[in-house]
């Protein structure tokens, strides 16, 4: 491809981020501005940027990388990302909502009373957040790279640049109308170039990929480790989505817990419109780009696909767009974990509630937050070797079912839950879906051992939700005397007129 | 001083004593409302109440999830005459996994949210008869 298109598709993404960032800003003035678009945003708007927030470099590049790699194997993982979704709807979307508060160590203090359990979830946010930002940042480094030929370390730049120029100039709300914009430039960008690719392969006389039998059925020729591999995602990934930081800020924007729930049907519609495409890209990709699988660069089909199936002009511009898409899925997921960094951090700085009245304050607090959030992990992906884009946000994920799933669906459908139980489910759940991978990169053990290390969702979950619920049970005497009034905030719909106050 | 004036000519020997009550507490129905505000035991059995029955619901869809998408894994590795099946050229398994979860999952949200919804409309009609929302 020449470079020409590929840095006009990635400027214009660029300049349009900014330009709509700055549109959010005449209207950004308060600190509730700042942190939640004041609760105002429709189910429309909310539902197309938390779509737009939530489809990565992982998504829109990697998904179709691997079924070209891997077959039908690798269908789980959208399938996992979108039930995530239903998950959070069931259990959280509503009751979060209707707990008022601003971000999860918020919920936590509302719920427990107990600064300690606040502290460790703050901990928690930053450090989830920074694992999902580093591969955001290289993925955008080496996408540049195979685009137009530039530096890798210009595309991560950049892109940290962008965000933090759009966080610290309007908040939350210009964050709304941007990640809502580029759900559909990313449904877009995969859409119309699916077109032609099908124009050309019924010209080609709709050939067949090649590929052995085991790419085309789920499990061929393998049976327990393999098995255990798709459970340990799917429990990774249905658990994991109400958890990651950057996706439950979004449910506060709602204005009531009603709409909480409608938003995020219609986030299930957007998601599965969305992962129905990367599939028929990796398919493709198997007939047309066999090759990038033995090259080791699988995850670059969807930008391939369209100079090499299309040519000329047209193949030019469809592969251009398909690059502003990529440039998009980095900027908007960026964005939304620097945003729910920079509200922890920042609420920390300014630190206690009471320092909310005097919003100057706090929104200096949350430029400083966004700022100091991002340097650490693009540092990480910039001296780091690349960690695969797939295996980082998986170990995310893991992470985020492990601590906060379990505190969330325990702090909101049992008034057991103490405020120790709840510090030692995310530390004992944490370390567990911690140091698994950081051991299989370190040690590397085989066999079972390996194994149970590569995936830990499906058992740093269960420890995470044991020892929650065991050590609340100990603990019984201390559950807080305001849970009684937590479950009526909670769980009361809005149009009864209750004491919502705990 | 003069003396009180004389009883009534009709004074029939029978007087009807009444009081306007005022320091008395007035006899007020209470509401559900007022329960749930102060935590009495009556409130608490209608919240317990609410959230079991949306905690039913939840469960319900993640009972289905694992009953449905939950199988598949297992229902592939022991059956691989499902994988070998072919509807319009492609295999079988590529369907379910790439095009008919999601319908799937859309319409599972889309039936949790309607009985969400009629557990809240249920509750509000339980707490405050007079000012709930009409059926929506």
């Amino acid at each position: 491809m020449s470079p020409t298109y590929g840095i006009v598709a990635v400027a214009l993404v660029a300049l349009a981020t900014l330009a709509i960032g700055a549109f959010g800003l005449r209207v950004s003035r308060t600190t509730s501005d700042f942190y939640v678009a004041s609760r105002s945003v429709s189910p429309l708007w909310n539902s197309s940027a938390i779509g737009g927030e939530y489809l990565s470099a992982a998504s829109f590049l990697g998904v179709a990388g691997l079924v070209l790699a891997y077959g039908a194997d690798m269908l789980w993982y959208p399938i996992g990302w979108t039930t995530g979704y239903l998950m959070l709807l069931v259990f959280v979307a509503a009751p979060l909502r209707r707990s008022g508060a601003y971000t999860i160590p918020d919920f936590a203090q509302v719920r427990l009373q107990s600064l300690r359990v606040r502290q460790v979830a703050s901990i928690l946010v930053v450090a989830i957040g920074w694992l999902y930002l580093m591969p955001q940042f290289q993925g955008a480094g080496l996408t540049l790279r195979t685009v137009t030929g530039a530096p890798t370390w210009v595309g991560t730049v950049l892109v940290a640049v962008i965000v933090v120029i759009n966080v610290v100039s309007g908040g939350m709300r210009s964050i709304t109308f941007v990640q809502a914009f580029q759900y559909w430039l990313k449904l877009t960008a995969l859409l119309i170039p699916v077109f032609f690719l099908a124009l050309a392969w019924t010209r080609d006389g709709r050939p067949r990929p090649v590929a052995p039998e085991a790419w085309f059925s789920p499990f061929g020729g393998t049976d327990g480790p393999d098995l255990y591999l798709t459970y340990s995602v799917m429990v990774a990934t249905f658990l994991g989505t109400m958890g990651l930081p950057h996706v439950v800020v979004r449910f506060y924007t709602n204005p009531d817990g009603r709409a909480a729930r409608r938003t995020t049907l219609l986030v299930l519609a957007l998601l599965g419109t969305f992962y129905l495409l990367p599939t028929i890209y990796g398919v493709l990709g198997r007939i047309y780009a066999g090759d990038l699988v033995a090259a080791g660069r699988a995850d670059t089909v969807v930008l391939e696909l369209p100079g090499r199936m299309l040519g000329g002009g047209a193949g030019e511009l469809l592969a251009a767009l398909v690059t502003a898409g990529a440039f998009a899925a980095f900027l908007s997921t960026s964005s939304g974990l620097t945003m729910s960094i920079a509200g922890v951090v920042g609420q920390g700085l300014a630190g206690t509630p009471a320092t909310r009245r005097h919003p100057i304050s706090t929104i200096t607090a949350l430029r400083f937050g966004a700022t100091g959030g991002v340097m650490v992990p693009l540092a990480l992906a910039l001296s780091a070797e690349r960690i695969s884009v797939a295996n980082s946000v998986t170990f995310a994920f893991a992470l985020a079912a492990s601590t906060f799933c379990p505190l969330l669906v325990l702090g909101i459908w049992w008034r057991g839950l103490t405020a120790a139980g709840a510090v030692a489910g995310m530390i004992g759940g944490g370390i567990c879906a911690g140091v698994a991978p950081v051991l299989t990169i370190a040690w590397g053990p085989g066999g079972w051992l390996g194994l149970l290390m590569s995936q830990p969702a499906a058992w740093s979950v269960p420890v995470g939700f044991g020892l929650m619920t065991v050590v609340s049970l100990l603990t019984r005497s201390t559950v807080p005397g305001t849970v009684a009034r937590a479950m009526v905030a909670l769980h009361t719909p809005e149009l009864v007129d209750v004491d919502r106050r705990t | 001083m003069t003396a009180p004036d004389p009883p009534p000519r009709t004074y029939s020997g029978r007087v009807r004593v009444t009081s306007p009550l005022t320091t008395a507490p007035a006899h007020v129905r209470r509401s559900v409302r007022q329960e749930i505000d102060e935590s009495t035991g009556i409130g608490e059995i209608y919240m317990r109440s609410l959230i079991r029955s949306q905690l039913r619901a939840a469960l319900m869809v993640a009972l289905t999830l694992v009953m449905s998408i939950g199988a598949l894994p297992l229902v592939f590795l022991a059956f691989d005459a499902v994988t070998e099946v072919h509807v319009l050229g492609v295999p079988v398994p590529w369907l379910i996994l790439g095009v008919a979860v999601y319908p799937g999952l859309f319409g599972l949200g889309w039936v949790y949210i309607r009985q969400a919804e009629r557990a809240e409309r249920d509750f509000a009609r339980i707490i405050a008869p007079d000012d709930a929302a009409p059926e929506a």
